[in-house]
């Protein structure tokens, strides 16, 4: 793997779109072609080197290609949007969009994310050390699918609307979440550490998706119907899986927990599932 | 009999074992406890010794600690061989159904990953139909795993999880060996050695109770309506009545050990670990194989290749 490191210059009032920041986009190009780069600062151009110090070693292809951000970037957006393939780290915040459209590949924020991380998500890994703010892997506005892939994992609590018209895919969050989590969700695993923030998954219609929480949650819908408390198998494997795979290992304290077993949303006769662990 | 070599002194015949082309798979059943595993896994590979006059053949292949299976829990790996994939489908739904689904606690996971597999058995695209429209869909990995799918069925119980598709592959059946001692007692002990170090190879099961088959059979019969009757020439019973008899002097009990594996080299590889296992019971005189002069089988697995090969 070849690492090319880009350093902050300062963090700008204006925020900066760089989705060229992203394996996909830097391999197969010269440290000077990726220098210059373009990126936006509202409506002007300017290039990446204007606002990071660029340095180290392009890969020729994306999966080669690791990009280390080495600093915090709050202002700057879309960071490994759409990417497909190799690994971007963020040593710090991220701003919005980060990751939205990924379809490969590894990003991890050691820091927070704003609004919009991972939205539309098809594929890959994102990893969020901190916070990610509102929207959190959503359906764009207009969209009619939010998330059809991939895996979110953050290490703090989400903001409102994560997952909305949630498709497919996983999305892991150790803290708490905001109102609104998995609103019209139609498939795909949500799975809460901390404690589920109210409306949760409001007009969802289920297509085998799930909420599970595991910290209980702040309040029901009653359009969530209670069905039985039960340990099923299928929870077994998820949480096997976060321990191995992604590092979540309070996980397996759930192993052998019962959980309450809730179908809804009702009001537009969904089937999605929300599991809630016994205390 | 003409020997080829001795191994700890006992007496092999230079002669091959004639196996066939069967489809095999490979399941694991995991349950809240090893009972419950076991109890799924020898429901569902009961009466099924031999395509004879059974729908398959099958066997528990080996017990899978929990933190090796999927789901953390006890597990037991069966393998079902059938006489094509169809067949093979079938007699795994049928069994599935009626064996595993109704057994508490227990899941079902396949055992034969798809880059191995010839083939993949969608079992639960049928077994989902159980559920009566509350089935529920369950995916894992999209986009960023290797994706595996599952159905979640509910039952009584709680739920039953199985597997969406299975891996097949074209497999090998047949293999054997006779172990042919002094005394019964002598011959049975060899022969349970011989399957308990069968056992340690992957992918291979014996189909017969406790891995062996005390009534081998010969193709005809001399009544018209049996197609298949008690091999004569290894009855030690009627070697001095039977003018074409092949039991040698001295030995007075024959049990013949057979397996299935989904490949040649695990098959040659059991047989070679089973025979060695074998010689090393004080008793045992003479260890040879049963074929049909190579006229009915795709293989043809040498006891000397096996024996090299162990």
């Amino acid at each position: 793997m070849k690492k090319l490191i880009l350093v902050p210059k300062e963090v700008t009032a204006i925020p900066v779109e760089a989705e060229v920041i992203s394996p996909t986009v830097i391999a197969g190009r010269t440290l000077d072609e990726v220098q210059r780069l373009n990126v936006y600062q509202g409506k002007v151009k300017l290039t990446l080197a204007d606002h990071f110090d660029v340095t180290g070693e392009v890969a020729e292809t994306p999966a080669e290609q690791i990009i280390v951000v080495d600093g915090d970037a709050p202002h700057v957006k879309y960071m490994g949007a759409a990417m497909d393939a190799g690994r971007l780290v963020v040593k710090g915040d991220a701003g919005m969009h980060t990751g939205s459209q990924m379809a490969g590949g590894e990003l991890t924020v050691e820091g927070s994310a704003a609004d919009w991380a991972g939205a539309e998500m098809k594929g890959g890994v994102l990893r969020i050390d901190g916070d990610a703010r509102h929207l959190l892997g959503a359906a764009y506005r207009g969209s009619s699918e939010g998330m059809t892939g991939g895996c979110i994992v953050v290490g703090g609590g989400v903001g409102s609307e994560a997952a909305s018209f949630m498709r497919r895919g996983m999305i892991v969050v150790k803290g708490d979440t905001a109102p609104f989590t998995g609103v019209h969700m139609n498939g795909g695993e949500i799975l809460v550490f901390g404690r589920a923030g109210k409306r949760l998954g409001a007009q969802a219609k289920g297509n085998g998706g799930f909420m599970a929480c595991f910290g209980g949650v702040e309040e029901l819908l009653p359009t969530y119907m209670y069905d039985t408390t039960y340990s099923p198998t299928f929870m077994r494997l998820y949480l096997r899986q976060l321990a191995e795979t992604l590092n979540v290992e309070e996980a397996l304290r759930y192993l052998d927990k019962p959980l309450k077993r809730y179908r809804g949303d009702l009001a537009v006769g969904g089937n999605a599932e929300i599991l809630i662990a016994e205390p | 009999m003409e020997v080829s070599f001795k191994l700890n002194g006992v007496e092999i015949e230079d002669t091959f074992a004639e196996g066939f082309g069967m489809w095999g798979t490979r399941l694991i059943i995991t349950a809240a406890s090893r009972k419950w595993a076991n109890t799924a896994a020898a429901e569902m590979t009961g009466f099924a010794t031999s395509v004879i006059a059974c729908d398959c053949e099958a066997g528990v292949e080996a017990e899978i600690p929990p933190e090796e299976s999927l789901d953390g829990r006890p597990g037991t790996a069966v393998m079902v061989f059938g006489f094509s994939a169809k067949k093979l489908a079938t007699a795994l739904l049928n069994r599935l159904g009626q064996c595993v689904l109704t057994c508490p606690t227990t899941a079902v996971f396949n055992g034969l990953p798809e880059e191995m597999a010839d083939a993949m058995i969608d079992v639960g695209k049928s077994v989902r139909f159980f559920g009566d429209g509350y089935q529920v869909k369950m995916r894992m990995g999209d986009g960023w795993e290797a994706r595996q799918r599952f159905w979640r069925i509910p039952v009584m119980e709680g739920e039953f999880l199985v597997e969406e598709k299975v891996g097949a592959k074209k497999a090998v059946a047949g293999g054997n060996f006779l172990v042919m001692g002094e005394t019964e007692a002598a011959t049975l002990e060899a022969s349970e050695r011989a399957i308990e170090a069968i056992h340690s190879v992957p992918y291979v099961i014996t189909p017969f109770p406790g891995g062996l088959c005390r009534s081998g059979s010969k193709v005809g019969s001399t009544y018209a309506f049996l197609r298949a009757s008690t091999n004569t020439p290894f009855c030690p019973a009627i070697k001095h009545s039977l003018k074409d008899s092949q039991v040698p002097e001295g030995v007075n009990s024959v049990l013949e050990v057979i397996l299935n594996g989904l490949d040649e080299p695990s098959v040659k590889k059991a047989m070679g670990v089973g025979i060695e296992a074998a010689t090393k019971v004080e008793g045992v005189k003479w260890i040879t194989a049963v074929n049909f002069g190579g006229k009915l089988g795709k293989y043809q697995l040498h006891l000397k290749d096996c024996v090299g090969g162990s």
